[in-house]
């Protein structure tokens, strides 16, 4: 297993695109938080829970970006063909199914942690800086938002590698990614609300109830799950389609 | 030792592979043939677990290839030279090949030099020909000295040093006692390196025997004569049933006789013979009427 581990962790980090999309999964939650803090920091109005809810909301960019590399790390084999000479090297794809799902996870909990630290103190002293006050403790729910950033980052992630191991196809995957949270859950809720007339449901889209993760409203959107629930729910279905992935990988041909 | 029992493989309707057996023995290079379309990489895929197979099994020294806890030291295989990531150098495709199976990183450089390639491990393979790529190929192969190789194709894509280098390779490694498969439709270079033949058509075992066997049975034979008096000893041998085919003034090719026969029948006539030579089909020859039942795939005729 933890020779698995070390050919995945090879293979992710010698692929040029999986740098791109980490800098900016980085870099751009960081750079609109610290420029909010510095455009906003001094004014009479400043509210430091607006600064964590900039950083909150934009990191669901890096989750997305997140999400994405995981699902590359199995498309790109099939694409390439590596999976062959991979499984060839391993023929226990349970080995190289899990290596890659603890990377992935691995990958995604240092790099939103990274987002969160530096985001919350660089913040911090940007405010501070210009005389005013930015306290984690006057913001009671920041730091439950801040962690849940980080654990949805890593349940995405494990989404990401499960659509990956079920599409097999980086272009499908990629854009399944994408307009699932972004286009099919807002016409789906549409649609449910219009047929059932009951906009509760909106909250139980899988990445609407996943987002609740990161939010600073502890208490769910249009009356749907809490921030653990929703985790939890979402937390299930990446389990769900992560497992469907695997038991895909391992009944078809390489 | 390699050996497939029973292997069978189905692709919705189309039957790939179709119960098959046949063993490797070690120590000679083995040559597996079949038309396009006979199922031959699916039978390679099979073997290394890649693809599903339907029905069989296939042992490589008496253990499964799935049971193989580091498999790049019993078996080294090459099915495709494509298989590389076109972004990642040639050295971190082997590393984490290396990573996956406890190999040292330095056998990376080891290998690399091996094939020719060092100077160019750090480049992009999608800087790389296809030849570099099977040179490529090859190194992987070798990352964990194993003690079967299996090759489809090897020398796709090489120029002539090339395949000759393969095949001196491919010969050195069989005369260290390894196990050595290896496919290619370039019989001329089978001939020159196989010591023993598995022939596949239409998934199913045509023949498995050593490459002098299997020209022997399948390829034409015939008798080259050259003489002064050619038209009476062709008459005197077309009498007796041969079949004499003109080449020349003076020579004849005698199809259905063997040489000692043509020999005294020349003595008998006084004939002076400037040559009399047993000439034998060539393995191309064998194998297209060994297989002329299972092309799936025939050309149209002439363009």
């Amino acid at each position: 297993m933890i020779r698995a581990l070390r050919s995945e962790w090879i293979k992710m980090r010698t692929i040029a695109m999986n740098w791109v999309l980490t800098i900016i999964a980085v870099v751009f939650p960081l750079v609109v938080t610290l420029i909010t803090a510095a455009v906003r920091g001094g004014h009479a109005d400043f509210d430091f829970r607006s600064l964590i809810d900039a950083l909150t909301v934009t990191t669901r960019v890096s989750v997305l970006l997140l999400m994405v590399v995981a699902a590359v790390t199995i498309t790109n084999e099939y694409g390439y063909g590596t999976i062959r000479p991979t499984f060839a090297a391993t023929p226990k794809r349970s080995h190289v199914v899990a290596a890659k799902a603890i990377l992935v996870i691995v990958y995604a909990v240092v790099l939103q942690t990274v987002v969160v630290v530096v985001g919350v103190l660089g913040s911090q002293a940007i405010a501070r800086g210009k005389g005013s006050v930015a306290d984690l403790s006057s913001v009671p729910e920041a730091v439950p938002a801040l962690v849940g950033t980080v654990v949805l980052a890593a349940l995405a992630s494990v989404l990401g590698l499960g659509v990956g191991m079920v599409l097999r196809s980086t272009p499908l995957s990629v854009t399944m990614l994408i307009i699932w949270p972004l286009i099919v859950e807002s016409i789906v809720g549409g649609v449910l609300v219009l047929l059932t007339k009951n906009d509760k449901l909106l909250g139980w889209l899988p990445f609407r109830a996943g987002f609740q993760l990161a939010s600073i409203d502890s208490i769910g959107i249009d009356g749907g799950p809490s921030r653990v629930v929703g985790g939890i729910y979402f937390g299930l279905v990446a389990l769900a389609i992560t497992l469907l992935g695997a038991v895909a990988v391992q009944r078809r041909d390489a | 030792m390699i050996s497939v029992r029973d292997l069978s493989k189905r692709f919705g309707a189309k039957i790939a592979v179709d119960h098959l057996s046949f063993d490797v023995r070690p120590g000679v290079v083995t040559g597996f043939l079949g038309p396009n379309g006979s199922g031959k990489s699916t039978t390679m895929r099979c073997m290394l677990d890649l693809d599903r197979a339907d029905t069989g099994n296939t042992t490589f020294n008496g253990q499964r290839f799935k049971d193989l806890p580091r498999p790049l030291h019993d078996v080294g295989a090459l099915l495709d030279a494509g298989y590389v990531h076109p972004g990642r150098s040639a050295k971190n495709h082997l590393r984490w090949l290396a990573a996956s199976n406890g190999i040292a990183r330095a056998r990376v450089d080891e290998v690399l030099a091996l094939v020719g390639l060092d100077s160019v491990g750090g480049d992009r393979l999608r800087s790389f020909s296809l030849g570099m790529r099977q040179r490529l190929g090859l190194a992987a192969v070798m990352l964990g000295d194993p003690q079967t190789v299996i090759l489809d194709e090897p020398a796709n894509g090489l120029d002539p040093e090339g395949i000759r280098w393969i095949r001196d390779v491919l010969t050195h490694l069989a005369g260290q006692g390894r196990t050595v498969l290896v496919s290619s439709h370039q019989l001329s270079e089978m001939a020159l390196m196989a010591d023993d033949l598995v022939v596949i058509g239409q998934g199913r075992l045509i023949e498995q025997s050593t490459v002098t066997e299997f020209v022997a049975r399948y390829a034409e034979h015939w008798v080259r004569v050259q003489s002064p008096g050619a038209a009476q000893l062709a008459a005197t041998l077309a009498e007796r049933g041969a079949a004499v085919t003109w080449s020349g003034p003076t020579t004849f090719e005698a199809r259905g006789v063997d040489a000692v026969a043509v020999g005294e029948v020349a003595a008998a006539q006084h004939a002076v013979l400037h040559e009399l030579s047993p000439q034998t089909g060539s393995l191309e020859d064998a194998f297209l009427k060994a297989t002329a039942e299972s092309q799936e795939y025939r050309s149209g005729g002439a363009l």
